[in-house]
């Protein structure tokens, strides 16, 4: 039982540590050591149900570790911030005032379309439509809508550059070219490289993200039949 | 918060008691069992034992692994059932030099089976 209780103990250290470096995509509206509590106790309660060959004390005194480990886990959270920090991590904003922030997307192993994603999730489909967002640390979005935002958005925009590549599938549904793209970003006075988001909507409303600059919204001169 | 606390606690304990006690019943039994299984071997080394000798340890081991069932994988309760019958096989037809190798590995399999239950690094991981 003891083996069982400490065998367990380090399954669920090692688990808790992963989640956390693995950032907040793989957690769903729960702390992580809650997510790995729902993750693992269910395979300890069918095995040793399902196996007659497994001793029915192995899966319970696994499953009461789990529990311990749990509460401890909670108290701990509740006895500081620090301690929270580490143990669930922090929120992070990742849209401020000056636009997407990209380099706290990339602490939480998150990319700008998991981001556009999530904010579509929340209703809101332009990256402007917001001037802050937040990845709670349970993974989930918290976002304040920016009040310049129309209400009536004609058409979604689309990612064209992501981190410095060019999206030639969303270009070619906007009727352009990467060519057209690229004299689009030259004329905005920056480079390819430093571009961390452009998206563009059907109506040719663009969003251009500098880095290290504030987001500007933008004319993209769009030839005649887009249907986006 | 207090009842988080209470909760971890007697659960706690439940466990350290539960742990005390599965290490004892686990040692105390594997300890008589080694020591029945001593007499046989010198039994069967002295080309004594008969077959109810045999079964005489297979009713002690009976008893044992009613209990024993709750703590230990019935695998290895049942690898121990199959070579106390081959032992029993080979007494009854006096296959002395057999006999003791199987009663060894019995032997070999008391000491190894506790050792499993132990707090030790190879245990853990």
């Amino acid at each position: 039982m003891i083996v069982t209780f400490l065998r367990t103990a380090v399954i669920f250290l090692t688990l808790v540590i992963v989640m956390r470096l693995m950032g907040k995509r793989q957690i769903g509206e729960m702390q992580p050591f809650e997510f790995i509590v729902t993750l693992i106790i269910a395979d300890l309660a069918c095995i040793p149900m399902a196996d007659v060959s497994i001793p029915l004390i192995y899966g319970i005194s696994a499953i009461l570790t789990l529990f311990i480990l749990h509460q401890l886990f909670s108290l701990l959270e509740q006895s500081g911030s620090l301690v929270k920090r580490i143990i669930s991590g922090k929120p992070s904003v990742v849209i401020n005032k000056d636009g997407v922030d990209m380099l706290e997307l990339k602490k939480n192993n998150l990319g700008i379309d998991d981001l556009i994603e999530s904010m579509r999730s929340a209703g809101y489909f332009s990256l402007d439509d917001v001037s802050y967002a937040i990845f709670e640390s349970n993974g989930k979005l918290s976002t304040l809508e920016n009040p310049s935002r129309e209400s009536q958005q004609k058409s979604v925009p689309l990612l064209i550059i992501n981190d410095g590549k060019i999206n030639s599938k969303n270009v070619s549904l906007i009727k352009s070219d990467d060519a057209l793209v690229k004299d689009f970003i030259q004329k905005n006075g920056c480079v390819l490289k430093k571009t961390e988001v452009l998206t563009v909507d059907g109506n040719g409303r663009a969003y251009l993200k500098v880095k290290n600059q504030s987001y500007k919204i933008l004319n993209f001169e769009l030839s005649k039949g887009v249907k986006w | 918060m207090v009842r988080s606390i209470i909760s971890m606690v007697c659960v706690s304990i439940l466990l350290l008691v539960g742990a005390v006690v599965e290490n004892h019943h686990i040692d105390k039994h594997f300890e008589e069992f080694h020591s029945v299984l001593e007499v046989l071997y010198e039994k069967v080394d002295a080309e004594v034992a008969t077959q109810d000798d045999v079964y005489a340890v297979q009713q002690n081991w009976l008893k044992k692994k009613k209990t024993l069932h709750a703590f230990i994988p019935h695998n290895e309760i049942k690898e121990i059932d199959m070579w106390l019958a081959e032992s029993a096989t080979l007494v009854r037809d006096k296959e002395w030099q057999d006999a003791i190798s199987k009663i060894e590995v019995l032997k070999e399999l008391t000491e190894q089976i506790p050792n499993t239950f132990r707090l030790s690094i190879e245990n853990i991981l």
